[in-house]
Protein backbone atom coordinates (compact mmCIF):
# COMPACT_ATOMS: atom_id res chain seq x y z
CA UNK A 1 0.00 0.00 0.00
CA UNK A 2 2.92 2.73 0.20
CA UNK A 3 5.88 2.98 -2.33
CA UNK A 4 7.64 -0.11 -0.43
CA UNK A 5 6.04 -1.82 -2.89
CA UNK A 6 8.17 -1.27 -5.31
CA UNK A 7 10.18 -4.37 -6.16
CA UNK A 8 7.58 -6.88 -5.19
CA UNK A 9 8.40 -10.48 -4.45
CA UNK A 10 5.61 -13.38 -4.14
CA UNK A 11 5.88 -12.37 0.11
CA UNK A 12 4.83 -9.04 -0.68
CA UNK A 13 1.59 -9.96 -3.08
CA UNK A 14 0.56 -12.54 -0.06
CA UNK A 15 1.29 -9.75 2.74
CA UNK A 16 -0.88 -7.17 -0.08
CA UNK A 17 -3.34 -9.68 -0.49
CA UNK A 18 -3.93 -10.00 3.11
CA UNK A 19 -4.31 -6.20 3.71
CA UNK A 20 -6.93 -6.54 1.63
CA UNK A 21 -8.69 -8.73 2.56
CA UNK A 22 -8.67 -7.22 6.53
CA UNK A 23 -9.38 -3.75 5.29
CA UNK A 24 -12.61 -4.99 2.82
CA UNK A 25 -13.97 -7.82 5.06
CA UNK A 26 -15.69 -5.44 7.91
CA UNK A 27 -17.01 -2.94 5.41
CA UNK A 28 -18.74 -5.40 3.26
CA UNK A 29 -21.81 -5.35 5.11
CA UNK A 30 -22.34 -1.70 4.63
CA UNK A 31 -21.09 -1.68 0.87
CA UNK A 32 -23.98 -4.24 0.17
CA UNK A 33 -26.70 -1.96 1.94
CA UNK A 34 -25.50 0.98 0.02
CA UNK A 35 -25.33 -0.45 -2.82
CA UNK A 36 -28.81 -1.92 -2.31
CA UNK A 37 -30.01 2.01 -1.72
CA UNK A 38 -28.44 2.86 -5.11
CA UNK A 39 -29.31 0.53 -7.38
CA UNK A 40 -32.38 -1.33 -5.58
CA UNK A 41 -32.24 -4.66 -7.00
CA UNK A 42 -30.63 -6.77 -4.95
CA UNK A 43 -28.66 -8.21 -7.95
CA UNK A 44 -26.93 -5.46 -9.19
CA UNK A 45 -25.97 -4.14 -5.78
CA UNK A 46 -24.30 -7.04 -5.53
CA UNK A 47 -22.59 -6.53 -8.78
CA UNK A 48 -21.62 -3.28 -7.88
CA UNK A 49 -20.14 -4.22 -4.82
CA UNK A 50 -18.04 -6.74 -6.64
CA UNK A 51 -17.20 -4.11 -9.39
CA UNK A 52 -16.02 -1.35 -6.44
CA UNK A 53 -14.09 -4.42 -4.72
CA UNK A 54 -12.12 -5.25 -8.15
CA UNK A 55 -11.35 -1.70 -8.51
CA UNK A 56 -10.39 -1.33 -4.84
CA UNK A 57 -7.96 -3.91 -5.24
CA UNK A 58 -6.55 -2.64 -8.22
CA UNK A 59 -6.10 0.50 -6.82
CA UNK A 60 -5.04 0.08 -3.09
CA UNK A 61 -1.31 1.01 -4.12
CA UNK A 62 -2.40 4.74 -4.24
CA UNK A 63 -4.78 4.10 -0.60
CA UNK A 64 -2.92 5.73 2.31
CA UNK A 65 -4.90 3.69 4.57
CA UNK A 66 -7.25 6.03 6.15
CA UNK A 67 -10.63 5.85 6.83
CA UNK A 68 -11.03 2.94 4.14
CA UNK A 69 -15.02 3.09 4.37
CA UNK A 70 -14.42 6.49 2.79
CA UNK A 71 -12.35 5.19 0.36
CA UNK A 72 -14.53 2.02 -0.74
CA UNK A 73 -17.63 4.53 -1.07
CA UNK A 74 -15.76 7.27 -3.41
CA UNK A 75 -14.67 3.88 -5.48
CA UNK A 76 -18.31 3.09 -5.15
CA UNK A 77 -19.47 6.35 -6.15
CA UNK A 78 -17.34 6.19 -9.23
CA UNK A 79 -17.79 2.66 -10.28
CA UNK A 80 -21.72 3.41 -10.18
CA UNK A 81 -21.47 6.43 -12.64
CA UNK A 82 -19.13 4.65 -14.82
CA UNK A 83 -22.44 1.68 -14.85
CA UNK A 84 -24.92 4.64 -15.04
CA UNK A 85 -22.84 5.86 -18.26
CA UNK A 86 -23.22 3.05 -20.32
CA UNK A 87 -26.72 2.26 -19.28
CA UNK A 88 -28.77 5.40 -17.93
CA UNK A 89 -28.55 8.69 -16.67
CA UNK A 90 -27.56 8.85 -13.20
CA UNK A 91 -29.64 8.89 -10.58
CA UNK A 92 -26.47 9.85 -8.30
CA UNK A 93 -25.70 13.23 -9.87
CA UNK A 94 -27.11 16.51 -10.61
CA UNK A 95 -29.91 15.73 -8.45
CA UNK A 96 -31.35 19.70 -7.92
CA UNK A 97 -32.24 19.62 -11.07
CA UNK A 98 -34.41 16.65 -10.64
CA UNK A 99 -37.60 16.32 -9.02
CA UNK A 100 -37.58 12.01 -9.50
CA UNK A 101 -40.11 10.65 -7.31
CA UNK A 102 -38.01 7.95 -5.10
CA UNK A 103 -38.81 4.54 -5.44
CA UNK A 104 -38.43 3.68 -2.01
CA UNK A 105 -39.60 -0.07 -1.42
CA UNK A 106 -40.41 -0.43 -5.18
CA UNK A 107 -38.06 -3.41 -5.33
CA UNK A 108 -39.09 -4.74 -1.54
CA UNK A 109 -40.87 -7.43 -1.37
CA UNK A 110 -44.67 -6.91 -1.27
CA UNK A 111 -45.32 -8.30 2.75
CA UNK A 112 -42.47 -5.86 3.50
CA UNK A 113 -44.67 -2.88 2.59
CA UNK A 114 -47.38 -4.12 5.34
CA UNK A 115 -45.24 -4.66 8.03
CA UNK A 116 -44.87 -2.27 10.99
CA UNK A 117 -48.00 0.05 12.55
CA UNK A 118 -49.40 3.30 11.24
CA UNK A 119 -46.62 5.46 11.67
CA UNK A 120 -43.84 3.48 10.37
CA UNK A 121 -46.51 3.19 6.91
CA UNK A 122 -47.18 6.88 7.07
CA UNK A 123 -43.77 7.28 7.16
CA UNK A 124 -42.66 4.84 4.24
CA UNK A 125 -45.71 6.60 2.09
CA UNK A 126 -43.84 9.96 2.97
CA UNK A 127 -40.60 8.74 1.52
CA UNK A 128 -42.35 7.96 -1.56
CA UNK A 129 -43.56 11.20 -2.23
CA UNK A 130 -40.31 12.61 -1.17
CA UNK A 131 -37.65 13.76 -4.47
CA UNK A 132 -34.96 11.11 -5.27
CA UNK A 133 -31.88 13.21 -3.62
CA UNK A 134 -33.66 14.20 -0.58
CA UNK A 135 -34.92 10.41 -0.09
CA UNK A 136 -31.77 9.28 -1.18
CA UNK A 137 -29.81 11.08 1.70
CA UNK A 138 -32.18 10.08 4.14
CA UNK A 139 -31.65 6.37 3.03
CA UNK A 140 -28.02 6.58 3.55
CA UNK A 141 -28.41 8.30 6.98
CA UNK A 142 -31.23 6.75 8.68
CA UNK A 143 -31.58 3.73 7.39
CA UNK A 144 -27.94 2.30 6.06
CA UNK A 145 -26.26 4.48 9.28
CA UNK A 146 -23.62 6.48 7.13
CA UNK A 147 -22.31 9.46 8.68
CA UNK A 148 -22.79 12.93 6.87
CA UNK A 149 -19.17 12.64 6.07
CA UNK A 150 -19.63 9.17 4.86
CA UNK A 151 -22.92 10.15 2.68
CA UNK A 152 -21.55 13.21 1.04
CA UNK A 153 -18.46 11.56 0.03
CA UNK A 154 -20.62 9.14 -1.54
CA UNK A 155 -22.77 11.42 -3.28
CA UNK A 156 -19.72 13.97 -4.04
CA UNK A 157 -21.39 16.32 -3.12
CA UNK A 158 -20.43 18.92 0.23
CA UNK A 159 -21.19 18.20 3.04
CA UNK A 160 -23.86 21.06 3.96
CA UNK A 161 -25.75 20.13 0.95
CA UNK A 162 -25.84 16.51 2.87
CA UNK A 163 -27.39 18.10 5.58
CA UNK A 164 -29.89 20.74 4.52
CA UNK A 165 -31.41 17.88 2.10
CA UNK A 166 -31.83 15.93 5.38
CA UNK A 167 -33.91 19.25 7.24
CA UNK A 168 -35.88 19.48 4.33
CA UNK A 169 -36.95 15.74 3.45
CA UNK A 170 -37.56 15.20 7.28
CA UNK A 171 -39.26 18.60 7.73
CA UNK A 172 -41.50 17.31 4.49
CA UNK A 173 -42.12 14.07 6.47
CA UNK A 174 -43.01 15.26 9.41
CA UNK A 175 -45.79 17.75 7.36
CA UNK A 176 -47.07 14.83 5.49
CA UNK A 177 -47.48 13.20 9.17
CA UNK A 178 -48.80 16.33 10.64
CA UNK A 179 -51.64 16.56 7.97
CA UNK A 180 -52.34 12.69 8.66
CA UNK A 181 -52.77 13.66 12.18
CA UNK A 182 -49.82 11.28 13.33
CA UNK A 183 -47.30 14.90 14.69
CA UNK A 184 -47.90 18.11 16.07
CA UNK A 185 -47.95 20.42 13.55
CA UNK A 186 -45.98 23.81 13.20
CA UNK A 187 -43.66 25.22 15.63
CA UNK A 188 -39.37 24.69 14.15
CA UNK A 189 -38.65 22.72 10.58
CA UNK B 1 -49.15 32.47 32.17
CA UNK B 2 -46.67 34.27 30.40
CA UNK B 3 -44.52 32.32 28.11
CA UNK B 4 -41.11 34.24 27.19
CA UNK B 5 -40.17 33.23 23.56
CA UNK B 6 -36.36 31.14 24.50
CA UNK B 7 -34.76 33.98 22.96
CA UNK B 8 -35.80 36.33 25.55
CA UNK B 9 -34.04 34.30 27.90
CA UNK B 10 -30.07 34.92 28.70
CA UNK B 11 -27.90 32.15 27.45
CA UNK B 12 -30.56 29.80 26.04
CA UNK B 13 -30.66 29.22 22.47
CA UNK B 14 -33.96 30.47 20.25
CA UNK B 15 -36.08 27.98 18.51
CA UNK B 16 -34.41 29.33 14.96
CA UNK B 17 -31.26 28.54 16.06
CA UNK B 18 -32.54 25.15 17.74
CA UNK B 19 -34.13 24.48 14.16
CA UNK B 20 -31.01 24.87 12.44
CA UNK B 21 -29.16 22.24 14.30
CA UNK B 22 -31.98 19.90 15.47
CA UNK B 23 -31.00 17.37 12.77
CA UNK B 24 -27.21 17.37 12.77
CA UNK B 25 -28.18 17.17 17.09
CA UNK B 26 -30.53 14.47 16.76
CA UNK B 27 -27.93 12.21 14.09
CA UNK B 28 -25.25 12.97 17.12
CA UNK B 29 -23.29 15.64 14.35
CA UNK B 30 -22.94 18.14 16.82
CA UNK B 31 -20.00 19.52 18.82
CA UNK B 32 -20.62 18.76 22.96
CA UNK B 33 -21.19 22.32 23.31
CA UNK B 34 -23.84 22.87 20.66
CA UNK B 35 -25.46 19.22 21.53
CA UNK B 36 -25.55 20.92 25.58
CA UNK B 37 -27.39 23.75 24.22
CA UNK B 38 -29.68 21.86 21.94
CA UNK B 39 -30.71 19.83 24.98
CA UNK B 40 -31.62 22.63 27.35
CA UNK B 41 -33.76 24.47 24.74
CA UNK B 42 -35.85 21.28 23.63
CA UNK B 43 -36.20 20.74 27.51
CA UNK B 44 -36.97 24.21 27.81
CA UNK B 45 -39.53 24.75 24.63
CA UNK B 46 -42.54 22.24 24.74
CA UNK B 47 -43.10 23.01 20.64
CA UNK B 48 -39.60 22.63 19.81
CA UNK B 49 -39.29 19.41 21.88
CA UNK B 50 -42.44 18.03 20.49
CA UNK B 51 -40.92 18.35 17.40
CA UNK B 52 -37.83 17.00 18.16
CA UNK B 53 -39.83 14.11 19.77
CA UNK B 54 -41.61 13.49 16.02
CA UNK B 55 -37.88 13.47 13.95
CA UNK B 56 -37.00 10.77 16.58
CA UNK B 57 -39.59 8.72 16.03
CA UNK B 58 -39.38 9.22 12.00
CA UNK B 59 -35.69 7.81 12.79
CA UNK B 60 -36.53 4.78 14.45
CA UNK B 61 -39.21 4.01 12.18
CA UNK B 62 -37.02 4.38 9.55
CA UNK B 63 -33.90 2.44 11.34
CA UNK B 64 -36.62 -0.31 11.34
CA UNK B 65 -37.18 -0.01 7.85
CA UNK B 66 -32.23 -1.27 7.82
CA UNK B 67 -32.67 -4.23 5.10
CA UNK B 68 -30.49 -7.10 7.13
CA UNK B 69 -27.94 -8.34 4.81
CA UNK B 70 -27.94 -12.44 4.44
CA UNK B 71 -25.89 -14.31 5.22
CA UNK B 72 -25.21 -15.99 2.54
CA UNK B 73 -24.93 -12.45 0.50
CA UNK B 74 -22.40 -11.83 2.87
CA UNK B 75 -20.81 -15.24 2.40
CA UNK B 76 -20.58 -14.94 -1.29
CA UNK B 77 -18.60 -11.02 -1.47
CA UNK B 78 -16.44 -12.76 1.06
CA UNK B 79 -15.77 -15.41 -1.45
CA UNK B 80 -15.62 -12.94 -4.31
CA UNK B 81 -13.25 -11.09 -2.36
CA UNK B 82 -10.58 -14.38 -1.76
CA UNK B 83 -11.22 -15.58 -5.29
CA UNK B 84 -10.14 -11.77 -5.99
CA UNK B 85 -6.90 -11.71 -4.41
CA UNK B 86 -5.64 -15.07 -5.64
CA UNK B 87 -7.10 -15.17 -9.64
CA UNK B 88 -7.74 -11.04 -10.71
CA UNK B 89 -7.18 -11.14 -14.55
CA UNK B 90 -5.53 -7.35 -13.79
CA UNK B 91 -2.56 -9.24 -12.44
CA UNK B 92 -3.38 -8.13 -8.47
CA UNK B 93 -2.83 -4.54 -7.02
CA UNK B 94 -1.34 -1.79 -8.95
CA UNK B 95 2.13 0.00 -7.43
CA UNK B 96 1.18 3.40 -6.26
Amino acid sequence: MTGEDEGRGPDSDVSDHQAFTNLVTPELDILYRVARTLVRRPGDAEDLVQDTLVRAFRGIGGFDGDYPRAWLLTIMRNTEVNRNRRRRPSLLFDPDSSDAVADIGSAGQPEEEFVGGEFERAVRIAMIALPEHYARVVELVDIDGLSYAETAELLGIPLGTVMSRLHRARARIRKQLAAAGMAPPGGIT
Amino acid sequence: MIIWPMSRIRGVMSCRQAARVIQSYLDGETDIGTGRAVATHLEMCRQCGMKAATYEAIKEALARQARETDHETLERLADFVDELIHTDPAGGPEAA
